[in-house]
């Protein structure tokens, strides 16, 4: 096939864009069709676009990428819908993406390569995302979240209502900015980078702020201190609804109070 | 500083290194030994030796009885075979022996050569077997060290479980993931091994507790995330 640019094939419900220059490629194509599943999409080197239909009530989404980052934006106006868009950087990583049965979307990188993800999903979906290398973005979620990134890469959090979040990098930045809702938990942690938090001044929260090496920077919160050293500060602002939970083995601690 | 180099001047650094060992040398050894896990626990192991060691009884032989050891362990050291080091003074293998005192019977004399070979192959052993290499040391500090915590035991006896069955597949990962792994492992345990430490000073310190167990946590997850991404 010629350089048939922006030529589109659909794969079983998978749409792969791009172009195919040679037999071989041809070929492969042939053999993605022959053994692609009733319930799984692969992508080679080819950017991959697939949608799932998902109850905006319950919806679920877990992505476990190798290396590359991972961009999750949770929309209203995307009711009922699942979008991902997976871009392979380098190395021939394959993206398989399922449902299962009770709705949940479940997308696994294997192979070896970097790909990068821009998934689009309803406000209140339940987020399971992991990378052993690169950025995790979430923005505007309103269900629970839970991002770990197992050597280096950011977490970033922006605009976010939910009563659950976790996150964790050993080797990167993790930046919180939403809401600490009442009986909410949120446990923000980084081996050697800084965890920062951003929250409304009527934010009320019991807090555990923990820091072996770095500066730890409460933002002026009135607090009732219950136990202050260097390394460790429990507190509560409030009634201490929420249960914040911020660590750093050597990073700083920033937790700021929106203007 | 390689491995290799530290562990060939371990013993000198560990019994009298200012004596045997450059200013520098010495330091190089001891910030490898910061950062490096494995020469740490080759440390732990000769120290446990050396004061096994040090508790046998002391007798003193005869000048002649040194003098015909001497006659028959020189000629069978070519110098070209002998272990070198970085910038050593310029004294002599055998002018430093002839230097100190010593007072050993035969049977202790014995003793220490059979000691010494057994450690010379255990050496080798280890430098040429990366992989089995890697796990016998993580294990062996492990061994060496007593629980300050409840349940620590089993926390490391976890660890040591998945550590042994990530260290069997690692050699297939790509390179740069597995640097990136060891990178982190080896910052874990360094943080974790100072923390130990200043635990053990004060046990009771219970924010030490904490940062105790929340590293230990720390490295039982990145175990568990490698063995979820199934390379």
């Amino acid at each position: 096939m010629s350089n048939a640019s922006n030529g589109k094939a659909v794969v079983n419900g998978m749409l792969l864009k791009g172009s195919l220059s040679s037999l071989r490629q041809v070929s492969a194509m042939v053999l993605g069709l022959l053994f692609a599943s009733a319930s799984s999409s692969t992508a080679g080197a080819q950017p991959l676009s697939k949608s799932f239909t998902v109850s905006p009530e319950s919806s679920g989404l877990e992505v476990i990428n190798q290396i590359g980052s991972i961009k999750v934006t949770a929309s209203g106006s995307n009711t009922g819908k699942i979008m991902i868009n997976a871009r392979q950087v380098d190395g021939d990583a394959r993206v398989n993406a399922t449902q299962t049965q009770e709705g949940k979307v479940k997308v696994e990188v294997t192979g070896r390569g970097t790909v990068d993800f821009d998934i689009y999903v309803p406000l209140s979906t339940r987020l399971d995302l992991f990378t052993y290398k690169g950025a995790i973005t979430v923005a505007n979620l309103t269900g629970p979240v839970r991002a770990r990134i197992t050597t280096d890469g950011n977490i970033q959090f922006t605009g976010l209502r939910s009563s659950r979040v976790e996150a964790h990098s050993s080797s990167g930045n993790v930046v919180f900015s939403g809401e600490l809702l009442p009986d909410g938990e949120y446990r923000l942690k980084s081996f050697s980078g800084s965890v920062d938090v951003t929250c409304p001044s009527h934010a009320d929260f019991k807090l555990s702020a923990s820091s072996f090496t770095g500066v730890m920077d409460l933002g002026g919160f009135p607090m009732k201190f219950d136990r202050q050293t260097n390394q460790l500060v429990e507190a509560a602002v409030g009634a201490g609804r929420a249960k914040v939970f911020l660590w750093t083995q050597e990073g700083s601690i920033h937790l700021r109070r929106k203007p | 500083m390689e491995c290799r180099a530290v562990v060939s001047s371990m013993s000198d650094y560990i019994d009298k290194h200012e004596m045997w060992l450059s200013d520098i040398e010495v330091r190089e050894i001891e910030t490898h030994l910061i950062a490096c896990s494995k020469c740490q626990s080759i440390k732990l192991e000769l120290t446990e030796v050396r004061t096994a060691a040090r508790e046998l009884p002391l007798h003193t032989p005869s000048r002649a009885l040194w003098a015909r050891i001497a006659k028959e362990i020189e000629p069978e050291v070519p110098r070209s075979e002998r272990p070198t080091r970085v910038e050593r003074p310029a004294l002599s293998w055998w002018a430093r022996m002839k230097s100190r005192q010593f007072s050993f019977t035969l049977p202790q004399l014995a003793g220490a050569g059979a000691l010494a070979a057994a450690l010379i192959v255990f050496g080798l052993f280890r430098t040429s077997n990366q992989d089995q290499r890697d796990f016998n040391i993580i294990k062996a500090p492990t061994a060496l060290q007593t629980a300050l915590l409840p349940g620590e035991d089993t926390i490391k006896a976890e660890i040591e479980r998945r550590l042994s069955v990530i260290n069997g597949r690692k050699m297939n990962w790509d390179p740069q993931v597995r640097d990136d792994f060891e990178r982190h492992l080896n910052k874990i345990e360094e943080s974790l091994r100072y923390s130990r430490q200043t635990l053990q000073n004060n046990p009771d310190d219970r924010v030490q507790q904490q940062m105790v167990l929340t590293l230990y946590h720390e490295k039982r997850q990145l175990l568990e995330d490698v063995e979820r991404l199934k390379w």
